[in-house]
């Protein structure tokens, strides 16, 4: 993998690329590249090694200059136009997961002609009256000043699970990996506490718009996105199938980074 | 040398929590449940709370002090301004506090600047203007986004100031603000404005924006030692770079204390308050057990470098003031002082001396402190241990700060 930084209006973005082939966009969350992690995960090397990885830190995000202007998700959606424009990519696939999911199914209905394929991994994005998505900012500090259960349980199958407790230990972690926590996070209440928590009113409306064939795939035991968002996703899309993972919760990349691979790129070849 | 300025804050805790509260709830913050309101005992409970602060008036402080929260057991004023109203009608002489109004939090500052106008109006000008960021818990109280909210914070209070000094109509032309007629009435009666006060936790951004403008910086810590001298070392430091002046007067702490008798009487006193303040009160800020919500990646408002300079230092699952287990260590972190006239007298002197600062804003009531014993606390200090910090304090200043001796004490 190689990283450089690309300018956008004298704003740096860290970009992340590997591979050849297939242009593939990839917009990440928290337990992920550019999130808590500094380094690509499996996910990201065998992503890389089907297609042309393309993963971007979001502003403010591991080397990515903040960006003062930014409010709202629109803001991220033409953030991103300057960076396929950057880029020089017109047509491409959109992939993206948590939050990142969310900005790719932005992008998806507003430019449905550019984006040849999508594939939201957990997205967070939509307002399904009664199924609220979790508050992972509420979650942010250690419970009783030491544990990081109630984090970890929202970003994961539950509360101790052996990858959970290594993306996220019980102690001061390593500072890069603290301030890139805190950087992600940073970003996410930009655009994601109000409205509480990490959606827009208005995208699940305009989810018509993406004919394109679509991938979601969904944790069975995701404990900060409920399962209808999963549905309202499938629904509302045009033209898309929903794949549940079995014995993984909100961070599917981390917790079965193989098999999610492989579905994508399957998903990329068909 | 104007000797140091000893005001009253009062917090207006709920003090009717049930006993076993600690055990069955993780904070006293945000979702603490409102079933636990009881009617019939909090009946007169303001009052109770506003004529303690008019009894701080009567006994000669220089001042009362209110602030904001939402939404909590630690303090029942979501509108200070409520209660300033009230104060401006039954107190006589001392400043009226608002510290402050949590600016973010308020759908427009026009409306701040109206009601501070106001009250500066109905109180015959002892207003002094406050205004705060707001913490952790205050973000997910009205779900303020807090990268954002010192932005919003330092537009509005330049819009707020610039609508009691400039003429309207004029037109304010903000990315947070935008309005196309200012033009406040009432406008305030002190000249050029009510005296402006922002708090901090010596995040260098605040000390910046309040000394480039010559606004008081209020540090909230609430414990007390070196940190508290190097706080307002840093401050005179930034105001000097702004052509400034630093005097005692341009920075505050707050403390809390209670006097009695003895040492040993004043313990006995005010124990039962004092533990209902810091197990009850505090706990889901400046608690560890529990669901603490003061800082960290939830509500990251400060900048990624102030970040790293506190992850640094930073200890995992450090106790704080809340988790104070003993009298010995409530000693230690110098934020409560306990005692007879003597001590309490000696160990704010050492602080005033020590942090060079010339605004004392203390509370007196803990908790689900009684009535009487809270008056008695403040009755005490006022007859016994004001009368020497004043004379000292003044000797103290005009030794350390010459240059300012044009500072003479008020009429």
């Amino acid at each position: 993998m190689t990283s450089s930084h690309i300018d956008i209006n004298g704003r740096k973005v860290w970009v992340t690329e590997q591979g050849r082939g297939t242009p593939v966009i990839y917009l990440h969350g928290i337990a992920d590249l550019h999130g808590i992690d500094a380094e690509p995960g499996a996910f990201h090397m065998a992503l890389g090694d089907q297609c042309r990885l393309i993963a971007p830190a979001h502003p403010g995000c591991a080397a990515s200059d903040e960006d003062e202007a930014l409010e709202t998700i629109d803001d991220v959606v033409f953030h991103y136009l300057r960076v396929l424009d950057a880029l020089d990519l017109d047509r491409f696939a959109l992939a993206g997961s948590s939050f990142g999911g969310w900005i790719a199914a932005e992008i998806a209905v507003r430019y449905p002609e550019r984006v040849e394929k999508l594939a939201l991994i957990g997205p967070t994005g939509l307002a399904v009256p009664g199924h609220h998505i979790g508050d992972i900012f509420w979650y942010a500090q250690p419970d009783d000043g030491v544990r990081y259960d109630g984090l970890r349980d929202l970003l994961f199958e539950g509360p101790k699970t052996e990858i959970g407790m290594a993306v996220i230990p019980d102690k001061k972690d390593d500072i890069e990996r603290e301030m890139g926590k805190y950087k992600v996070f940073r970003f996410a209440s930009l655009i994601g506490f109000k409205p509480p928590y990490l959606y827009n009113p208005k995208l699940r409306s305009r989810l018509d718009r993406y004919r394109n064939p679509a991938l979601v795939m969904w944790g069975a035991e995701d404990n900060l996105v409920p399962r209808a968002h999963a549905d309202a996703y499938t629904e509302g899309l045009g033209d898309a199938r929903l794949e549940t993972v079995e014995g993984c919760g909100h961070s599917l990349i981390v917790e079965a980074p193989e098999q999610i691979a492989r579905s994508v790129t399957n998903f990329l070849n068909e | 040398m104007h000797p140091v300025k000893l005001f009253c804050w009062h917090f207006m805790a709920y003090p009717y929590l049930p006993e076993d509260f600690d055990e069955k709830y993780d904070t006293g913050w945000v979702t603490v449940p409102n079933s636990l309101w009881d009617r019939d005992q909090a009946r007169g409970l303001y009052q109770e709370y506003i004529d303690q602060l008019v009894y701080a008036d009567e006994l000669g402080f220089d001042g009362m002090v209110l602030n904001e929260h939402h939404q909590n057991i630690y303090g029942l004023m979501p509108s200070p301004n409520m209660i300033a109203a009230a104060l401006s009608q039954r107190t006589k002489n001392g400043k009226i506090v608002v510290l402050g109004n949590i600016l973010p939090m308020h759908l427009n500052p026009l409306r701040v600047a109206e009601e501070y106008a106001m009250l500066d109006c109905m109180s015959d000008g002892r207003l002094i203007a406050g205004f705060a960021v707001g913490g952790g818990p205050e973000a997910f109280n009205y779900d303020v986004p807090s990268p954002r909210a010192r932005r919003q914070f330092w537009e509005a209070i330049d819009l707020v100031v610039r609508t009691w000094t400039e003429d309207g109509p004029f037109t304010h032309e903000g990315l947070e603000y935008p309005l196309r007629y200012v033009n406040a009435w009432p406008r305030p009666q002190q000249t050029p404005h009510p005296p402006v006060w922002v708090p901090g936790a010596r995040s260098r951004e605040t000390m910046e924006n309040a000394a480039q403008r010559g606004y008081a910086y209020f540090l909230s810590s609430r414990s007390h030692g070196d940190q508290t001298r190097q706080a307002a070392q840093a401050y005179a430091k930034t105001m000097a770079k702004y052509d400034r002046t630093y005097s005692p007067f341009d920075f505050g702490i707050l403390l809390s204390v209670y006097v009695s008798e003895t040492d040993e009487q004043a313990k006995i006193e005010s124990q039962e308050g004092i533990w209902y303040f810091l197990r009850n009160c505090l706990k889901g800020h400046l608690r560890t057990k529990g669901r603490t919500l003061t800082w960290g990646p939830g509500v990251p408002s400060t900048s990624p470098d102030s970040w790293r300079g506190f992850l640094e230092q930073w200890q995992f699952g450090a106790g704080q003031l809340g988790d104070t287990k003993d009298w010995e260590e409530l000693d230690q972190r110098a934020s409560i002082i306990v005692g007879s006239p003597e001590t309490v007298r000696d160990k704010l002197l050492a602080l005033v001396e020590r942090a060079q600062t010339g605004n004392l804003l203390i509370q007196f009531h803990f908790g689900n402190m009684k009535d009487e014993l809270a008056r008695k606390s403040m009755r005490l200090f006022a007859e016994q241990v004001a009368p020497a910090l004043r004379e000292q304090s003044s000797d103290i200043f005009a030794r350390d700060f010459p240059a300012l001796s044009y500072l003479e004490p008020a009429e």
